[in-house]
């Protein structure tokens, strides 16, 4: 009976430390967010290195690109395909928070609660600008060397369940042309 | 007359939940429903109805609400939102009880109650008391039910919907206390739904160019937080990418 309390101990104290880890790790970069995201003195190409530097620092992009257009399509497409796409998807994801920071300025990103679930953190913020505020939750996996985004939920809206929507139509449209899709999302 | 066509209309959405019923996929109450195959079988209706929709909003409805936007100040904005947001609250009362929610349903009156007392629901006294707003609609009574979702369906200047949702909202409609009291309901429909217009403007601004399909993305986005309305654990359960070494 002692040593399974132990051994909870140990468990529960060790799960707890992973936590305060990657809270620390949120509470860093959510700041530096809020930085780049406030300071928009800059030229439009000097924010936008901002932002490149942000997401390619912070974002599993290669575990996202892929996973938007599934294991069939990453497992036929040819390795200059791949890294094509994951060169354009990348540009994608860049631009696409770039747009949706820069039509706002916020004030604060709180964090409210961290939980794990199938060695995935779930962090639950909450961002407010002017007077209105949105949870945001974010899927982060611990790479090892670092932590790593895998998906935004904004107000139940999943950013990885929303595009695979869209890359999926594109791709069934164009009966599964990785070209295709490459072509289309270097439109945005 | 009236009476008939309640009768007619509550008829023909029951004919619809049966139609809807077996049509459906292999879904169970939309949990663990994959988000980019959903039944969607006259999708180029659906994207018609989205466009014309998009180019209704663009000439007449958009700058109603930037104008309204602009000219008021957000506590009329606030006050005008809560004040249709409590001439739900005794629907919601009728929907709990039929999920068996007593408790919620109890919550919803008792808002209504306070909220149109002090302030005709104009502010959100309730909240303050600790009786926080629960959102519910018969959508989500009849698939508590056990009743498919059935076909996505866009609804001319409504929005996007499906054969379930929309057919709860015919019930709603006629079984509302509120407007079924009132003479002239289709005001309050109106303005009820410019309300909701207004509230969901910013993330409409941004549906409009961030995507490469904005048909899939609004109806990607409706199932989202239509499932987040019924599963408890829906932001655990969403899908994610497998990991790739980066």
């Amino acid at each position: 009976m002692k040593n399974l309390l132990i051994l909870f101990s140990i468990i529960f104290s060790f799960s707890t430390l992973e936590a305060s880890e990657v809270s620390e790790w949120f509470e860093k970069e959510s700041n530096q967010f809020l930085e780049i995201m406030n300071n928009n003195e800059g030229t439009e190409s000097e924010n936008y290195e901002k932002y490149k530097y942000f997401v390619n620092k912070n974002f599993a992009v290669k575990s996202i690109a892929f996973g938007l257009i599934g294991e069939n399509i990453v497992e036929k497409s040819s390795k200059n395909q791949l890294s094509n796409y994951l060169k354009v998807f990348t540009d994608y994801l860049i631009k696409t928070i770039y747009k949706l920071s820069n039509s706002n300025s916020s004030s604060s990103i709180v964090l409210k609660d961290v939980d794990i679930k199938n060695d995935i953190y779930i962090i639950k913020s909450e961002i407010s600008y002017k007077k209105s505020s949105a949870n945001i939750y974010w899927k982060v996996i611990d790479t090892g060397s670092s932590y790593k985004i895998i998906d935004v939920i904004v107000e139940n809206t999943s950013y990885f369940v929303t595009k695979k929507s869209e890359f999926n139509k594109i791709l069934r449209k164009n009966r599964g042309s990785l070209e295709a899709l490459i072509i289309e999302i270097g439109k945005i | 007359m009236k009476k008939h066509l309640k009768v007619i209309l509550l008829t023909i959405s029951i004919s619809f939940l049966q139609i809807s019923s077996t049509y459906s996929n292999d879904e169970v109450l939309e949990s663990g429903i994959s988000y980019d195959e959903i039944y969607d079988p006259i999708e180029p209706i659906n994207r018609a109805v989205l466009n014309f929709n998009f180019f209704i909003d663009d000439i007449a409805i958009r700058p109603i609400v930037k104008t309204y936007k602009f000219i008021a100040p957000e506590p009329v904005e606030k006050g005008v939102s809560n004040f249709f947001s409590n001439l739900k609250e005794p629907i919601r009362t009728v929907s709990f009880i039929f999920q068996g929610e007593f408790y919620k349903s109890f919550n919803s009156i008792g808002r209504f109650t306070i909220n149109t007392l002090t302030s005709l629901g104009t502010f959100d006294l309730a909240s303050r008391v600790g009786m926080e707003k629960n959102e519910t609609d018969f959508g989500i009574t009849l698939a508590k039910g056990g009743v498919s979702s059935g076909p996505y369906l866009v609804i001319p200047i409504i929005g996007p919907s499906n054969l379930r949702d929309f057919s709860g909202d015919i019930i709603e409609y006629f079984a509302d206390p509120i407007s079924n009291s009132v003479p002239d309901r289709e005001y309050i429909a109106i303005g009820n739904g410019l309300n909701e217009r207004v509230e969901i403007d910013e993330q409409l601004d941004k549906v409009r160019d961030a995507s490469s399909d904005r048909y899939e993305m609004i109806k990607s986005i409706y199932y989202q937080n239509r499932n987040a309305q019924l599963e408890e654990e829906f932001i655990q359960n969403l899908p994610v990418p497998k990991i790739y070494i980066e």
